[in-house]
């Protein structure tokens, strides 16, 4: 690391240091709601400090509380906190800041909202599509488009189905699958003298459905939404139509 | 000679056992293909190979397949690591690193063949080396850690915290403890292990099980890399490979003293809690330029230099199970990715380990290291190809089996707010250069550390002599110590002032 390099780490370091401190005594304080000087649970005394459940928290935000102020120290006597006020001074990048911020928008309507609610077959290929499409050339305007498409259907899906007694309706799955074959044709149409852009609406399609069916049938394991547009149908004819063929 | 016998004939009977079964071989050979392929993909590492094959096979599927999927995997991405460096100057995973340094200078020479042959001759040999010493050091650390109690294993689990603090961070030590802290901290979440306390649950009951570790693997190690290599690069430059790959065996022969070399300190230090692959690469590359008879050649394209890397951090692999093995504390942070399969699969790395399970895992590395051997120089050229794989491409798909594989180890939906939660939050620690290897060491260790040093109190009444009364847990004390004061300006002073008095 360059001096320029060290000097943006301990700005960051300032705000890191303080948000820590801020972590620490906010769990301090949580810490003292467990008894640690003789409570009585369920008619069980627990007499002793050394019983209490508090006690190793209590070490461990502690220490955390105090390697943090140190942390502050050194930052502070590195000239983090005059330069941590400036955007300059801690290595604020524009470009950076899209894109980190894209990426996030992007993961968290997938997790939060589409994969919950939404076909995984669908969701997933909708976010591969985005995500090669939106960060292969690094170009903002097709971050933001990649990350827009995916926040309205997750955002429609949060919005019309919130409580999990409504995730089993289909309009969120047909949504999504609309918005993905959109972005799809925009990438189709992007995607000339591109290797990558011409081979991503196989990916996205390939890649999904191969991963989900192996881990649902290769390996029994649990997959999400199981009742979703696409893999009800897989599903339906894995047991009905191909399963009979070869237990037979 | 009798304890090294009934060993063999252990050892003879698990190896057996598993190459005589068929599907042994479709395991092992999609798990190292898929491992080199991950080591091979700059962006992807050996850490997130384990980890989502831990998400993937979770506890479906019998425990010997899952150890030889994993083990495959780890040791195919430990040396698929070594491709980019030597062909594109670009580590694939951290601990080929070092390989980088003299492996492009000789792909540069037109001796890109040469140089892989005797890679994956060295990784191999170093793969060896540490199954040898975990097949012989299990073992005795077995018998010894029968005398290993509570207070011995608190100690034990901190050190290891500490010590991967130390070594692994890149920027102020003391951020390597912090991180260690906030994974200790982490572990407290749920009912206490003793007295069933609930300790920051905020009323949501899917927090008193606690935090599982799964997701919290996949969220520390898969959502920062793959918010981190989403961008746009051109894929370098591949080395057209020149000459043939198959090794020389004479020069295997003249190599043999510095790959011996390698492997042991390697293993060594692949011993040390919480050190990984990447802290083997650079030590023995470090003693080898020393002692090397063409030390003043490392970095310009010497043999022994990428011998010394690429062995050690190969040997490294055997070295990291053993303190997994024999004390459940994890030996580099592809171990505790292996720990967390352990732990859904029931098993509790440590003293009561089922001595079959030991025998099992020395088999199937064995046998893992063969199909890389061969892999490796047979089948090179279709790995070099993957190189010339955009990031942008599969860390996309890598999203995926890393959602699939949070989900569906139990906690459902919940476990991915956790992972996309921990993952923001790895991803703003990588940023401040904090190392994660020691939060996830923190997360699997916590529950052990806070069990032990609680259980340890309540035995002695209180009495917090009790953490140095007996031999090994006071030199366990005095480790921990030292270690903390190791790093005080003060000390560093002392020490610095004392070199040069020798000097």
């Amino acid at each position: 690391m360059d001096d320029d390099d060290t000097a943006v780490l301990r700005a960051r370091d300032f705000w890191g240091a303080l948000v820590l401190i801020g972590v620490s005594v906010f769990f301090l304080w949580r810490t003292l709601d467990i008894p640690l000087w003789g409570g009585n649970r369920a008619g069980v005394s627990a007499a002793s400090w050394y019983n209490s459940a508090a006690i190793v928290p209590l070490g461990i935000f502690s220490a955390m509380l105090v390697l943090s102020i140190i942390l502050l120290i050194i930052a502070i006597r590195a000239g983090g906190a005059q330069r941590a006020l400036t955007a300059v001074g801690i290595g604020w990048n524009r470009a950076e800041a899209i894109r980190f911020t894209t990426i996030g928008i992007i993961l968290f309507f997938y997790i939060a909202g589409l994969v919950p609610r939404v076909d995984f077959v669908i969701c997933s290929g909708l976010l591969i599509t985005a995500l090669t499409f939106g960060f292969h050339q690094g170009q903002v305007k097709r971050m933001i488009l990649s990350a827009s498409v995916v926040a309205m259907c997750g955002a429609y899906t949060l919005v019309q189905h919130l409580p999990q007694s409504e995730w089993g309706a289909h309009d969120d799955d047909v949504v999504t699958l609309i918005a993905w074959a959109g972005l799809t044709l925009i990438v189709l149409a992007s995607a000339r003298g591109d290797r990558v852009l011409k081979a991503c609406p196989v990916i996205a399609v390939t890649a999904p459905v191969l991963l989900v069916c192996a881990m649902a049938f290769g390996f029994r394991q649990n997959v999400p939404n199981r009742g979703g547009l696409i893999f009800k149908q897989i599903e339906y004819h894995y047991y009905v139509t191909l399963r009979p063929i070869w237990r037979s | 000679m009798e304890f090294v016998l009934q060993q063999l004939v252990g050892f003879g009977g698990a190896f057996f056992a598993l190459v005589a079964d068929p599907l042994t071989y479709a395991y092992l050979i999609v798990s190292v293909f898929l491992g080199i392929t991950f080591g091979a993909l700059p962006g992807l590492t050996a850490t997130l190979a384990v980890t989502i094959l831990t998400g993937f096979f979770g506890n479906k599927i019998p425990l010997d397949y899952s150890l030889i999927a994993l083990l495959g995997a780890y040791v195919g991405a430990i040396y698929g690591g070594s491709y980019p460096s030597i062909l594109l100057n670009i580590p694939g995973t951290a601990a080929s690193a070092a390989t980088a340094m003299d492996g492009y200078p000789l792909a540069k020479a037109g001796r890109g063949g040469e140089a892989l042959g005797l890679t994956t001759t060295a990784s191999f040999i170093g793969t060896l080396i540490g199954t040898i010493a975990l097949l012989v050091f299990v073992w005795v650390l077995l018998l010894l850690s029968k005398n290993i109690a509570s207070p011995e294993k608190a100690l034990l689990a901190l050190f290891g915290i500490l010590l991967s603090g130390t070594l692994m961070s890149e920027d102020l030590v003391i951020k390597g403890w912090i991180a260690g802290l906030i994974g200790l901290a982490m572990a407290m979440v749920g009912l206490d292990p003793l007295l069933s306390e609930p300790r920051y649950t905020f009323g949501w009951s899917y927090m008193m099980s606690g935090f599982q570790v799964v997701p919290v693997l996949m969220g520390a190690f898969a959502v920062p890399q793959i918010i981190d290599g989403m961008r746009h690069m051109q894929v370098g430059k591949v080395m057209a490979l020149k000459g043939r790959i198959l090794p020389n065996l004479r020069t295997v022969r003249k190599n043999l003293p510095t790959i011996t070399r390698s492997g042991v300190i390697g293993t060594g230090v692949g011993a040390l809690p919480g050190v990984g692959e990447d802290v083997a690469g650079w030590v023995s590359y470090g003693v080898g330029k020393t002692v090397s008879d063409e030390g003043e050649k490392f970095g310009k394209g010497s043999l022994d230099g990428l011998l010394c890397s690429e062995t050690a951090n190969n040997a490294c692999i055997g070295g990291a199970l053993i303190p997994l093995l024999v004390l459940g504390i994890p030996g580099s942070p592809p171990a505790a990715a292996l720990m967390g399969a352990f732990k859904i699969n029931n098993i509790i790395p440590g003293p009561t380990i089922d001595p079959e399970i030991i025998l099992r895992v020395v088999a199937i590395m064995v046998l893992a290291s063969f199909t890389m051997f061969i892999m490796g120089l047979f089948t090179a050229r279709v790995f070099i190809k993957i190189l010339r794989i955009p990031q942008v491409v599969f860390l996309p798909i890598v999203m995926v089996p890393t959602t699939i594989g949070s989900f569906s180890v139990g906690g459902g939906i919940n476990d991915l707010y956790l992972m996309l939660g921990v993952g923001f939050v790895a991803y703003f620690l990588n940023m401040l250069k904090f190392p994660i290897a020691p939060l996830v060491i923190g997360v699997i260790l916590g529950g052990l550390f806070d069990e032990t040093f609680r259980r340890s109190l309540l035995i002695s009444g209180g009495d917090l002599f009790v953490f140095a009364s007996r031999p090994v847990a006071g030199i366990l004390l005095m480790l921990n110590v030292a270690l903390v004061l190791s790093q005080f300006p003060a000390t560093k002073r002392m020490f610095a002032r004392l070199r040069n008095r020798i000097a």
